[in-house]
């Protein structure tokens, strides 16, 4: 059987994921925000407030949001199996996120104890009944494929990301004791990064790519194996506080070479699936994951390079490109990507369902290319503004911070047009 | 009841989402009564169900292949 069984019979109304990628850009328009204002200080450490700021409007307020919503609307389709009253399950996390993700920023930014006490109850109300919600749906689903289990991993490192961040915001609300504060924050960092946000990209790539990108499937051998194997690797490298040295210094090398190992082969294989994509027709969604997988692999090496270099690894810049490489050159070129398939597929077959189909306007037409295109060179240019400052932060971090706020307002200008052509459209029903 | 004469053939595979869904509701809508449509896709099509099912189709789906898939349409008659 197929990997590939996206149905929408049992879709969430259009207004539960719009919400969710609606809001997303704002956060990237606060990143920029934050980095324009604060200026060169906020790359002089990886531990500068305005960098601690950005890094989670990027993390928690676009990316999670994003991610959330997705796998809302994803999660019925995929595992069969309906959100239960999906309008007010969707209030019950997108409000709250919204507050939590700007009250916590706010909190790092200008280094407020209250607002980081305020931002917690509201972030583990979100993310409790998110988790609660897809694993419910997950654990009752019928269909259990390569997806299906990948996002279930995902949700269980969505869990400790969680569980470790409201630990580390307790020990700078000045609230709990911390031993170790920087290895809880590798923890944090990792489980979000490379378990949440890496193993949701995988399961979903599994759908997305071979159907949106017209690849080959995936080989059957990643499908079954990639995301367990990850998992367990980063399961193993979260052990090596616990250990003496030397046993821990290379428990931890074992580990992040496996882990290195296994995002390499999901990058070199979407990379080959989609040089064999059936329809060579030039595609502004490919270029996004092109970026997004091309920096997957410098971010791969960068960290393997580290592993071997404490000069490296100690160096200002080594943090900062990681996490520019990482989640704005990968994540966010994926999700930009996904973005936009997704809200214009679904606010096509939203219309197909409303109007006559003559009417309905073609899928093309709701996100035109040349506007995605036009994103897609903004970000590109975000990418590669952001290493320059990770380098040279002055005068660089003025023009990466510009090119990330125009990024921001392209994404949102785009999606509001989606949404726009979907409630245009609906009256007419 | 008349007799179901050969399918309109539409072969979709490796068109991008959603021209699949696009063109066969296009050429449902040119069927003569009793005239069924064959598909074939690469994948299969779940979200065309529903809207098959809202105007009154119903479908047989078969797997070909690994990565073929044959959908057979046909407008559903009163009893």
């Amino acid at each position: 059987m197929s990997l590939a069984s996206l149905s929408l019979e049992q879709a969430p109304p259009i207004s539960v994921p719009f919400r969710f990628f609606l809001s997303a850009p704002l956060f990237l328009l606060l990143a920029a925000t934050a980095l324009l204002v604060a200026g060169p200080v906020a790359l002089e450490s990886r531990w500068s407030t305005a960098l601690l700021s950005t890094t989670h409007l990027l993390t928690l307020g676009c990316m999670s949001m994003v991610m959330c919503g997705a796998m809302l609307q994803m999660l019925p389709v995929l595992a069969g199996s309906p959100v239960p009253n999906p309008r007010m399950v969707a209030w019950a996390i997108h409000l709250p996120l919204l507050a939590g993700a700007l009250l916590l920023c706010a909190g790092l930014y200008l280094g407020t104890p209250l607002l980081l006490q305020l931002a917690m109850p509201l972030l583990i109300f979100a993310f409790g009944t998110f988790l609660c919600i897809a694993a419910y749906s997950l654990v009752r689903a019928q269909a259990r494929n390569a997806s299906t289990r990948a996002m279930l991993l995902a949700l269980a490192a969505l869990a400790f990301t969680l569980v470790l961040g409201v630990l580390l915001a307790g020990g700078v609300a000045g609230l709990l004791e911390l031993p170790n504060i920087l290895q809880l924050v590798a923890l944090h960092a990792n489980w979000g990064l490379l378990g949440w946000t890496a193993l949701l990209v995988i399961g979903v790539a599994y759908q997305v790519v071979p159907m949106f990108q017209l690849t080959p499937l995936y080989p059957r051998v990643i499908t079954r194996w990639l995301g367990g194997i990850l998992f367990a690797l980063l399961l193993l490298w979260s052990l090596y506080p616990l250990l003496p040295q030397p046993a821990a210094g290379i428990l931890s090398l074992i580990a992040a070479c496996g882990l290195a190992a296994c995002i390499t082969v999901f990058a070199l294989s979407t990379l080959r699936l989609q040089h064999k994509r059936r329809r060579r027709v030039p595609d502004v969604v490919l270029q996004f994951w092109r970026i997004g997988m091309f920096s997957l692999l410098a971010a791969t090496l960068l960290w393997m390079a580290g592993q071997f270099s404490t000069v490296l690894s100690e160096s200002t810049f080594y943090p900062l490109a990681l996490g520019i490489l990482f989640i704005v050159g990968f994540a966010l070129s994926v999700i930009h990507g996904m973005l936009y398939k997704i809200a214009s597929f679904l606010v096509w077959f939203h219309l197909q369902g409303k109007l006559p189909s003559k009417e309905v306007p073609n899928m093309k037409t709701i996100i035109p290319d040349t506007a995605a295109r036009r994103h897609w060179y903004t970000h590109l240019a975000s990418v590669l503004l952001g290493l320059a400052a990770a380098l040279w932060p002055m005068p660089w971090v003025y023009a990466a911070g510009v090119a990330l706020f125009l990024s921001g307002l392209l994404l949102l200008a785009n999606l509001y047009g989606a949404w726009n052509c979907y409630r245009r459209m609906v009256p007419k029903a | 009841m008349t007799k179901p004469s050969d399918p309109r053939e539409l072969d979709a595979r490796g068109l991008p989402p959603p021209e699949p869904m696009q063109r066969a509701l296009e050429t449902l809508e040119s069927l003569q009564p009793g005239e069924q449509l064959r598909m074939l896709l690469h994948r299969e099509p779940f979200p065309l169900y529903n809207l098959l099912r809202e105007r009154g189709y119903t479908h047989r789906t078969t797997q070909l292949a690994e990565d073929t898939y044959e959908i057979l349409i046909w407008q559903i008659t009163p009893e």
